[in-house]
């Protein structure tokens, strides 16, 4: 990997790594905090059932154990750049639909946005020290438009927010093996849950 | 030519205000409008003038006057550009005025504005300086940033900052601060991506950035401190758990912790070793606490690595360690009383509650051990006491005392106490104290054995309250220490130390201290004891243990007269009495006394007393000589006088003829020898009278006196002067007969005349002298005629009483019997002495005048009747005075001027 061609790169990886994991370790934490507040908000039932909408990624893979860093890396980097356009979406209809009446449920939301934003870049430059550069947003596949109907706006934001919390655990492992791979992985840091 | 000026003026104001499409059109204007100047700068402005006002009233542009704050600015900053523009150059400076004006001279003399601007002075932004930040955790869970900096210096103008951060892949909206210029809060900063931080200032004349701060927000928290402590007592006495709650995620910050604890009512902190505490925990167990002891727990926080803040220490959170054994048995000591019986003790056994950090729990009782150590083994005596003493009555012998404290967890190790027999072992020596820091310290020199221990007994010495011992031990290894207690200043202490042996105890040694001394509260009161001439003698008492606020060093007696210096003398203090000397005789002095202590003497009251005129013996030296010769003269006068005898007698006791060898008394068988009241009385027994008659006399020739009874008269009548008593007539002259002589010895010429008219006789009456009762009376006639009557006559002068009786009873049997009646009343006023036993009729009042002794030797038993007869006569013969007098004038006369009261013999004084 390029990323052991310098001792530079390899200290700037294992810091990205590092990083990176505690990242998604509080985006996760922030996530389900936030999912208490947005069922509470929204007037929405916690076990709601939400696997008919679509357009959201899904953390579960098949073969994570065989996948190799770079394709962690372009499959995190694709979903979350999917998330930060969906939680941008639902942050917007959130004013259109609160106002700014609920600075709760809004700070939450711009926070993960944020945080989403943050853990994009991580595995970003992560993707330009594998001397691959990340790829252009240009061809990705562009979100869903939303749902016309309030109702499947929420359960959409709902799935939404299950999934990123899907997906901040997937990338804690998927930084971890990342981390592992890489020649100073001795200290990366193990998140406090383990999934 | 006013007018026309006038008329100018008023064309130029009409020019300057034409208006043209509703504004008001000036004749010129200044370039740049309202500029904004930086400080040391020069600025230049032109004042351009309009055309149309140039042809209208031929004003052009040297005619330009520039003027800030209506001061003229000097014509060198001028410069005429072309003939309607006009410059004017300054150096810009903080004085430089808000305003500055163009003005135009018209016709040299009126000047007229024409326009105006406003100067805005200031200063571009420095480069902000000193960028920091900080995270702090909020307990709404967000991470808001803070960033402070260092603005620079003032740039008196409206001026902007903003803190601006950004992602290297994302900007986001500067935060402007809000009423201050050097701080700016971001909301909510997200932690594991490298923040840009960085401030821009900026102002109408420039703008101005930080150095950028690149930073990862999470390396600058300051997490919030754990709450929700809690304390819980561990297996062991010695332990307590504190938990807490952190308030930040792991998953977000790994946390270190310092915890901090002491106990309750202590000020000073300890602190658990940082290493213990360097990882993430919730709960932590604090070791090698004290048992029974409440304590206070307190936490802090921050990242794990040291990067970042600590957070602000937790609430407090207290937690009390179980119960242990007592760690160690009570200190031990006893007070013997011996007086009650020699062949017993009553011990009264004190121990100390042990203190909190030693009876590691709540003491529910003692447990107290008495052996007697004898050659005969007796069984321990045990006491369970709830209290820290206990009172025995022992036979006297040597005890090994054994104390034994009992909480809940256990027993403590026993203390033991050994009495014994008598305190027979070496005493410390040299005890001594010394004030030190407040504080009493008691210092002695050990003796060579081995002690074991100390004891330091003290007391507080008073008058006022017993003498309560307190005590202390210390171990064998010291030789001196503070004493434990509330010593007060001023007050004695009674400090004894005793050495305690592993086989017995030493006596104790005692020292008297003060932790602080003052003056005496009152000085000592002094008086005499013995006062002299030269000198006296001082007593005074002690002043009282109370009084003394410390050790009386000395006393000070400070003695002075009215008008002299005071002298002062210094009195050792164990003396109570000292003798002033070389004092002035009979001069009064005053005395005071002062007593001293370490800190100063106080003075007693004055005293004074007066020395004396004479001293011991010297009256007695004047006295004694002259009593010595005044008996030596009158011893050497009695001598004289003995041996001189016969030549006084002879001039002072002349030879008096004896009328009973004279040759009447040979002629008249019945004169008596001598005069006697007994014989009087049997001479005239009461009754014996019928009936009295005078008869007179005409003694017609004086010249039937011979010369020889002339003679002696001339001497006696010189005698007559001292004494009415003492007449030297009695001897026999017949002079004495005569009528002038009867003049000579009553003063009475009347009653002389009816005496010596009746007869040739001598009466004399010795009436005493000044009142004084007769002695003796005699009654001597020397005449050679019969003298039956005269003889008669002359009883009644020899007493007083009886004459006076005799003659009451004369008026008596002459009187009426209504006169009798009357003096019955008046006799009833003296009915109580009559009731009594009375001697003898003692005394009558006159009225108008002193009564005078009356009867005197009357027997009680046989003078009964005639006292009250006489009596009764006697007050009659006082009321019929007058009738008396001229009849008997004489008898009136030898009444005693003075009122003698007389003695009773019971019932008392008779009033009359």
């Amino acid at each position: 990997m390029a990323a052991a061609d310098s001792p530079s790169a390899a200290l700037r990886h294992r810091d990205l790594c590092s990083r990176g994991i505690r990242l998604a370790g509080k985006m996760r934490l922030d996530v389900i905090n936030l999912l208490d507040t947005y069922v509470e908000r929204q007037g929405l039932d916690a076990s709601a059932s939400v696997a008919a909408v679509e357009g959201v990624p899904v953390a579960a893979v098949e073969r994570w154990d065989e996948q190799t860093g770079t394709q962690r890396l372009l499959e995190n980097l694709v979903a979350y750049r999917a998330f930060r356009a969906l939680l941008a979406q639902m942050l917007e209809e959130q004013r259109e639909q609160l106002g700014e009446a609920d600075t709760t449920l809004g700070r939450a939301l711009a926070a993960v946005l944020l945080q989403v934003s943050a853990f994009t870049y991580h595995l970003e430059e992560l993707l330009r020290l594998e001397s691959r550069g990340p790829p252009g947003e240009e061809g990705a596949e562009p979100p869903p438009p939303p749902p016309v109907s309030l109702f499947e706006r929420k359960l959409r934001g709902l799935r939404v927010l299950r999934e990123l919390a899907q997906w901040a655990l997937r990338s804690t492992r998927d930084l971890r093996q990342l981390a592992k791979a890489s020649p100073g992985s001795g200290s990366v840091p193990s998140p406090p849950n383990s999934p | 030519w006013n007018w026309a000026t006038y008329g100018l003026y008023l064309l130029l104001n009409i020019c300057s205000l034409k208006v043209s499409g509703g504004l008001v059109q000036s004749c010129g204007y200044i370039i740049p409008e309202s500029p904004v100047l930086a400080l040391g700068s020069n600025f230049t402005a032109l004042c351009i003038l309009n055309e149309s006002c140039l042809d209208f009233g031929n004003i052009y542009a040297n005619q330009i006057i520039w003027k800030v704050k209506n001061r003229v600015v000097p014509k060198e900053q001028y410069r005429e550009i072309n003939r309607t523009v006009s410059s004017v150059t300054f150096n810009v400076t903080s004085s430089l005025a808000p305003f500055l004006t163009c003005n135009i001279l018209a016709d040299g003399q009126i000047e007229q504005n024409i326009y105006g601007i406003t100067v805005t002075v200031g200063l571009p932004p420095e480069k902000p300086k000193n960028l920091s930040c900080i995270v702090h955790q909020v307990p709404e869970l967000t991470y808001p940033m803070t960033c402070t900096w260092d603005p620079g210096r003032p740039t008196f103008l409206d001026t902007q900052y903003r803190l601006k951060y950004r992602w290297p892949q994302e900007n986001f909206p500067d935060c402007i601060p809000e009423e201050v210029n050097n701080s700016c809060t971001i909301r909510d900063a997200q932690f594991f991506v490298n923040l840009e931080v960085w401030v821009e200032a900026a102002n109408a004349l420039g703008k101005a950035e930080s150095d950028p701060l690149v930073l990862d927000p999470i390396e600058i928290v300051k997490p919030l401190p754990p709450h929700n402590l809690s304390v819980n007592s561990g297996i062991l006495p010695t332990v307590l758990k504190l938990s807490w709650e952190n308030r930040i995620s792991a998953a977000v910050m790994k946390l270190k912790f310092n915890i901090r604890y002491r106990i309750v009512g202590d000020t000073s902190w300890m602190q658990v070793p940082p290493e213990d505490t360097a990882s993430p925990r919730t709960s932590f167990s604090i070791q090698g606490l004290r048992p029974y002891t409440e304590y206070v727990f307190s936490i802090r926080c921050m990242k794990e690595d040291g990067v970042g803040y600590w957070s602000d220490w937790s609430e407090e959170q207290t937690g009390v360690t179980s119960e242990d054994k007592p760690s160690k048995g009570p200190s031990i000591w006893r007070i013997i009383d011996a007086s009650c019986s020699p062949a017993s003790w009553t011990v009264r056994l004190m121990w100390k509650a042990l203190e909190p950090f030693e009876a590691n729990g709540v003491i529910l009782e003692y447990e107290v051990t008495i052996r007697a150590k004898s050659s005969i083994p007796t069984p321990p005596e045990k006491y369970s006491v709830n209290t820290t003493n206990l009172t025995l009555k022992l036979p006297n012998g040597t005890y090994e005392v054994t104390v034994i404290a009992h909480n809940r967890a256990g027993a403590s190790p026993p203390s033991v106490l050994l009495i014994p027999a008598s305190n027979s072992k070496a005493p410390v020596k040299s005890v001594r104290t010394l004030p030190k820091d407040g504080k009493l310290w008691v210092g002695w020199t050990a003796p060579n054995s081995y002690v074991l221990k100390y004891v330091i007994e003290w007391c507080l010495v008073s008058n006022s309250s017993d003498c309560v011992i307190e005590w202390q031990n210390e171990p064998g290894n010291v030789q001196g220490t503070y004493l434990k207690g509330d010593i007060k200043p001023f007050k004695c202490y009674l400090i004894t130390v005793y050495p305690l042996y592993a086989d017995g105890q030493g006596s104790g040694q005692s020292v008297k201290a003060y932790l602080q001394q003052d003056r005496p509260s009152k000085g000592p009161t002094v008086q005499t004891k013995k006062v002299g001439k030269a000198e006296a003698v001082l007593t005074w008492n002690h002043l009282t243990v109370d009084e003394q606020n410390g050790f009386i060093r000395s006393y000070t007696i400070l003695y002075k007269t009215i008008d002299g210096n005071e002298t002062a003398v210094t009195v050792d203090p164990s003396k109570t009495e000292y003798t002033l000397s070389s004092l002035t005789s009979d001069t009064l002095y005053t005395v005071r006394m002062m007593a001293y202590t370490d800190e100063g003497g106080r003075s007693g009251p004055d005293f004074t007393f007066t020395t004396q005129k004479f001293g011991k013996g010297e009256i007695e030296a004047i006295v004694v000589p002259v009593c010595l010769a005044f008996l030596l003269i009158v011893l050497l006068g009695v001598l004289f006088c003995f041996n001189k005898r016969d030549l006084i007698k002879k001039h002072i006791w002349p030879i008096v003829p004896d009328p009973s060898k004279s040759n009447i008394a040979q002629w008249s068988p019945q004169v008596p020898a001598k005069h006697n009241f007994s014989s009087k009385d049997q001479m005239y027994p009461e009754g014996s009278f019928t009936d009295v008659s005078v008869v007179e006399i005409e003694a017609d020739d004086k010249k039937s006196f011979s010369e020889q009874d002339l003679k002696p008269f001339d001497l006696l009548k010189k005698e007559k002067s001292t004494s009415e008593g003492h007449s030297s007539g009695i001897g026999g002259s017949s002079c004495m007969s005569s009528p002038r002589q009867s003049v000579s010895d009553s003063d009475e010429g009347e009653t002389t005349q009816n005496t010596s008219s009746t007869v040739q006789y001598s009466t004399v009456v010795l009436n005493g002298y000044r009142d004084q009762t007769p002695v003796q009376v005699f009654s001597r006639s020397e005449s050679t005629q019969p003298l039956l009557d005269s003889e008669e006559r002359s009883e009644d002068h020899t007493g007083r009483g009886d004459s006076t009786t005799q003659r009451q009873q004369y008026f008596k049997q002459n009187g009426g019997q209504d006169e009798t009646n009357a003096d019955r009343s008046c006799f009833e006023r003296t009915k109580p002495a009559d009731e009594g036993h009375l001697v003898g009729f003692t005394q009558l009042q006159i009225p108008g005048r002193s009564s005078q002794p009356l009867g005197l030797g009357l027997e009680e038993n046989t003078q009964e009747a005639a006292l009250s007869d006489t009596s009764a006569a006697s007050t009659e013969g006082q009321t019929v005075r007058s009738e008396i007098v001229d009849k008997n004038p004489q008898s009136v006369d030898e009444m005693p001027k003075s009122y003698l009261p007389q003695t009773v013999r019971q019932g008392g004084y008779m009033p009359q």
